[in-house]
């Protein structure tokens, strides 16, 4: 399968070089969700994208997935272009997407028994590593759906962890979550990353949520989808409720709701 | 102790209603004086399954079984794989599915004496009539599973750089195990009338001749009561198939039933 690449030196982790995406829908008519994207992402940065629906966030997710080929330009992964799924990514979707007939541990190893066929001694007890650190050890014999909504990501997010990724793409993974369960999603992904770093791109609409997590916030415009503005965070790690308060975090969420809501015309 | 009477009323309703029943049937048929080759009396159906030795009943009930079996194993081996080939074919379900609807839309009563002249005597002409019966059910309702797998699950399986072959044996078909098990649960009970169609037309033993034959001689309890043991025939099978999937894929039942 694809060869896991030494992360080398300076080159940056994930790479978009004028990405443009055109889709043509079934009538004929071609709607332009990408235009013109370039962006780098350093390693084991954590890079958080916003903008409104439909400005193509999880469409620039896909195209570094492998899951879509960009119709301009070309994304790069440690300096090579992507040209379909890699082994050194770990996804988690915007639904948990777990299998319902699998119990919580098998559906954290499923990656392993999907791609080769069965699931080592080693992997199995990673996967229990995995369950105890997003808090649901006791879980693991249940099936997904005697798990909460909150319960379940965490699930998705072990998941994307098995194979010990250095990217982890992260596309609106809580946005189905109440607003509480939300915030505590949040903090324990910073525990989870400040354990294990890793290159995250973060997908989302909510901007408090981008703020708290992410070093850097790329805002995009809307149809076409184009990077309108990238913003060093420079919020104090590690984050905590705290940093819900501070004049910084308020001043950044403020111009960041300008960005998202200023018209096209005056860009 | 009103509630505990109450109680046992509930349970025991559908019997008691089953009584009632069987006892205004007994009634109407004294009081009105129906003949029995018209309308048998319950006593007289039970009365004339006595009158049959066993090994007869045995005979004819193991031949009834053994048809539908066939035709029904060889629905699901045929069915399934090609409903997988027809729900990850685009080509092959624009080809296959106009003569799939064709089929089934030919009364397989009308065509079961045609098949049965071109196969000849024996069990084969009748294990393919039940077989035509049984297949289209079971293709139709794996397609639908199959192709009512969420998009997102084939993603994650796109995302690991999987195969399509293991997308189908790792998401589709468990996916869909509750859409095959609906449909192996209807394909049993028409796997019998499947047997039965093909016994009227022609065989010398199995239960639908044994009605048949009962019926040409006016013995119309005996016929009666071949009725009753089909019918408890086709309820074990439909109750055996809804046993199996509780056993193997008791997470693929609703959550009231598991």
């Amino acid at each position: 399968m694809s060869t896991r690449l030494e992360p080398g030196g300076e080159r940056p982790a994930i790479r978009f070089d004028r990405v443009g995406q055109v889709f043509t829908s079934s009538d004929g008519s071609r709607v332009t969700a990408l235009d013109d994207v370039s962006f780098t992402l350093r390693r084991h940065e954590f890079v958080a994208v916003i903008g409104p629906s439909g400005c193509g966030k999880s469409t620039l997710l896909r195209i570094i997935a492998g899951l879509v080929k960009p119709t301009h330009g070309q994304a790069e992964i440690y300096g090579l272009p992507v040209a379909g799924p890699r082994e050194e990514v770990g996804i988690v979707f915007q639904q948990p997407t777990l299998l319902p007939w699998l119990r919580v541990r098998d559906n954290v190893t499923f990656p392993m028994k999907h791609k080769h066929g069965r699931v080592s001694a080693t992997e199995k007890a990673r996967a229990e590593e995995l369950l105890e650190m997003v808090g649901l050890r006791d879980f693991a014999h249940k099936r997904p759906d005697e798990l909460s909504g909150g319960m379940q990501q965490r699930v998705g997010i072990a998941r994307a962890l098995l194979h010990d990724p250095d990217i982890l793409l992260m596309d609106e993974p809580f946005s189905a979550l109440d607003a509480l369960t939300r915030d505590e999603m949040s903090f324990e992904l910073l525990r989870i990353w400040a354990e294990r770093p890793k290159t995250v791109l973060f997908i989302t609409h909510s901007i408090p949520e981008a703020l708290l997590l992410a070093d850097r916030i790329l805002v995009m415009s809307a149809r076409p989808g184009r990077v309108r503005e990238i913003i060093d965070v420079g919020l104090a790690r590690p984050r905590s409720m705290q940093t819900l308060s501070e004049p910084r975090f308020h001043d950044l969420a403020n111009q960041i709701r300008a960005q998202v809501f200023r018209p096209e015309a005056l860009a | 102790m009103r509630r505990t009477l109450l109680n046992a009323l509930d349970r025991g309703a559908p019997l008691i209603a089953a009584l009632l029943l069987l006892l205004i049937w007994e009634a109407a048929c004294r009081l009105t004086k129906v003949p029995a080759y018209l309308l048998p009396t319950p006593s007289a159906i039970v009365h004339s399954a006595f009158q049959v030795p066993l090994s007869s009943w045995l005979d004819h009930t193991w031949a009834t079984l053994r048809v539908s079996l066939q035709g029904y194993a060889l629905a699901v081996l045929i069915g399934i794989p090609l409903a997988v080939a027809l729900a990850n074919s685009r080509l092959l379900s624009r080809a296959l599915y106009p003569q799939l609807v064709i089929i089934q839309s030919t009364p397989i009563v009308a065509v079961a004496p045609i098949i049965v002249v071109v196969l000849g005597a024996g069990d084969a002409p009748r294990v393919v009539i039940t077989f035509l019966i049984t297949f289209f059910p079971i293709v139709v309702s794996t397609v639908t599973g199959l192709l009512a797998t969420p998009p997102a699950m084939m993603e994650l399986s796109r995302s690991l750089g999987a195969g399509r072959l293991r997308a189908v044996r790792d998401i589709q078909l468990p996916f869909a195990v509750p859409y095959i098990f609906s449909a192996l649960r209807i394909s049993v009970t028409l796997a019998i009338i499947g047997a039965v169609v093909a016994e009227f037309v022609a065989a010398e033993n199995g239960l639908g001749f044994f009605i048949a034959f009962s019926t040409s001689f006016f013995k119309v309890p005996q016929a009666f009561a071949a009725l009753v043991v089909l019918v408890s025939l086709s309820l074990a099978l439909f109750q055996l198939v809804a046993l199996t999937q509780r056993l193997l894929f008791p997470w693929s039942l609703p959550k009231t039933e598991q």
